[in-house]
């Protein structure tokens, strides 16, 4: 079979916010516009920098540690991250968006697609580009005048992220199935969303070395010879202009990491460390009123060493005490083999909190429940961490709300 | 260079009914006033029942910026940083 390129109307619109938070800072603070900025997670030479403003990405500064963008530029503002404040732009984001169109669907923080197909702006006779040009103004208008979007355009979810990201930043493009030959051939596959090292080795494997090449391979090479699975006739879709991704996914886990401020290898810090990792991922787990059955621990370690372990549970976790218990289980014997600098928690096997069904030798079940629901509802009208357990005690500062990469479902 | 003050500061600030926005327009902290320009950036946010207004801003002279917050629980304004524009 041979899938023509699709020719359909370009009507889906992927929409991202330039350097997102780098951006954010600099239009809450017109004193650091035009000038590199940075914003890590910890402003310590070793803190990581998790964004960085256009003007630093100039200068080759994107992902890396304080200490080696300064050996770049010593002039670098770094910034601590706001959550609340991105968390407030992403919320704008998307109420401009959806004065559009109800079909806005929020791929991170600081991305999104929107489905123009059926809209009123499209029914009317009016070209996306001129919609567009129309929603980078209202973005102005909302979120302040120096935040500047990347606007792509294309028949499926795949071409408009491709054309997002062509002309950056403030760019618009768009992309028809009669352009997809010509876009490929000025890209590396390395460059096509979703294709990455391990993706590309399997590809250069089976003798594909550019998008091209890619696009040219045929359906049964890419399903039985690269993926090896359904994958490949995704793939030999996608890079044709059809619509593979637009599935919503549920809910399946809920977890907190936490890079280690301090690198500890003492038991008892790493129990409070945990138990707060817990609360806050029993906090969300409540909050969208789900209950678990299964627990995840992951810790990594000063000599690059990693651990992990996880378990269905016999009972529904929906309390801190529950999760925590659970993880101390798995823990059981191990011992650490260097200081502990990641720690990860994690609930699995996530269903909607249903009423219990009281037994008549549940024990403390519903205590801890009740308890749980209590505390929540203090924790609600005083503050985080209002009401923590005892193990939790002076730990305000310690593992702070940090900003999302990927889902955005607690915004 | 960034710098965390968290000091409860003295602001005149003034409610706009055209625009429906409040805004701060004069600080008083350390012994000197400042005449503030336009918000460049607000949000809120609920810490338990209270909503914490945050409004960025820098003075007339562009000389400073100034994270101001105000509590709507008891309306108390809280400088919460400052920042001269500078790395260092």
């Amino acid at each position: 079979m041979d899938l023509q390129l699709n020719d359909a109307p370009p009507l889906i619109m992927h929409i991202d916010l330039n350097s997102c938070y780098a951006i954010i800072e600099q239009q809450a603070n017109p004193l650091i516009r035009n000038k590199p900025v940075g914003v890590a997670a910890y402003t310590s030479p070793g803190g990581f920098i998790i964004a960085s403003s256009y003007e630093a990405k100039r200068q080759g500064i994107k992902l890396m540690r304080i200490r080696d963008a300064r050996a770049i530029d010593k002039d670098i503002i770094i910034l601590p991250p706001d959550p609340e404040k991105y968390f407030d732009a992403h919320r704008r984001f998307s109420e401009v968006l959806h004065r559009y169109t109800s079909e806005v669907v929020p791929k991170s923080i600081d991305e999104f697609v929107v489905d123009f197909k059926g809209s009123q702006a499209v029914r009317s006779g009016r070209s996306l580009t001129s919609v567009g040009r129309s929603i980078k103004r209202d973005i102005r208008a909302s979120l302040g005048e120096y935040v500047t979007v990347n606007i792509g355009i294309g028949p499926n979810r795949f071409l408009a992220k491709i054309a997002a990201g062509l002309h950056k930043p403030d760019g618009m493009d768009v992309i028809r199935g009669s352009d997809i030959r010509k876009i490929y051939s000025q890209l590396e596959l390395i460059d096509l969303p979703g294709i990455n090292y391990r993706y590309k080795g399997r590809l250069n494997l089976a003798g594909i070395f550019t998008p091209l090449e890619f696009l040219a391979a045929p359906m049964h090479k890419l399903k039985g010879e690269v993926f090896k699975s359904i994958v490949g006739y995704y793939w030999y879709l996608r890079l044709r202009g059809y619509e593979v991704d637009a599935a919503r996914f549920g809910i399946h886990s809920f977890g907190n990491d936490y890079a280690v401020g301090d690198k500890t290898d003492d038991p008892e810090q790493v129990a409070r460390l945990l138990m707060k990792l817990s609360e806050k991922t029993g906090r969300r787990l409540r909050k969208h009123d789900y209950q678990a059955q299964g627990v995840f621990i992951g810790l990594g370690f000063e000599n690059n060493t990693w651990w992990g372990k996880s378990k269905r549970s016999k009972i529904l976790l929906y309390s801190t005490q529950d999760i925590y218990l659970h993880i101390v289980r798995l823990m059981r014997g191990f011992t650490f083999p260097a200081r502990v600098t990641h720690i990860s928690v994690a609930v699995f096997d996530v269903r909607p909190a249903l009423p219990v069904q009281l037994g008549l030798f549940d024990g403390t079940r519903l205590d801890t429940r009740s308890l749980a629901e209590a505390s929540d509802k203090i924790n609600d009208r005083y503050g985080e961490f209002t009401v923590v357990p005892a193990a939790m005690a002076n730990m305000q500062d310690v593992i702070i709300k940090r900003v999302p990469f990927g889902s955005v479902r607690d915004l | 260079m960034r710098e965390k003050i968290d000091q409860e500061v003295s602001v005149v600030s003034y409610y706009s009914a055209k625009k429906k926005q409040t805004v701060p327009y004069h600080l008083h902290w350390q012994n000197k006033d400042y005449a503030l320009g336009p918000v460049s950036y607000y949000h809120s946010y609920m810490e338990g029942q209270d909503k914490q207004h945050i409004f960025e801003l820098v003075d007339k002279e562009n000389t400073l910026w100034f994270r101001l917050r105000l509590d709507s629980g008891n309306l108390h304004w809280t400088l919460e940083a400052i920042h001269d524009g500078l790395a260092t």
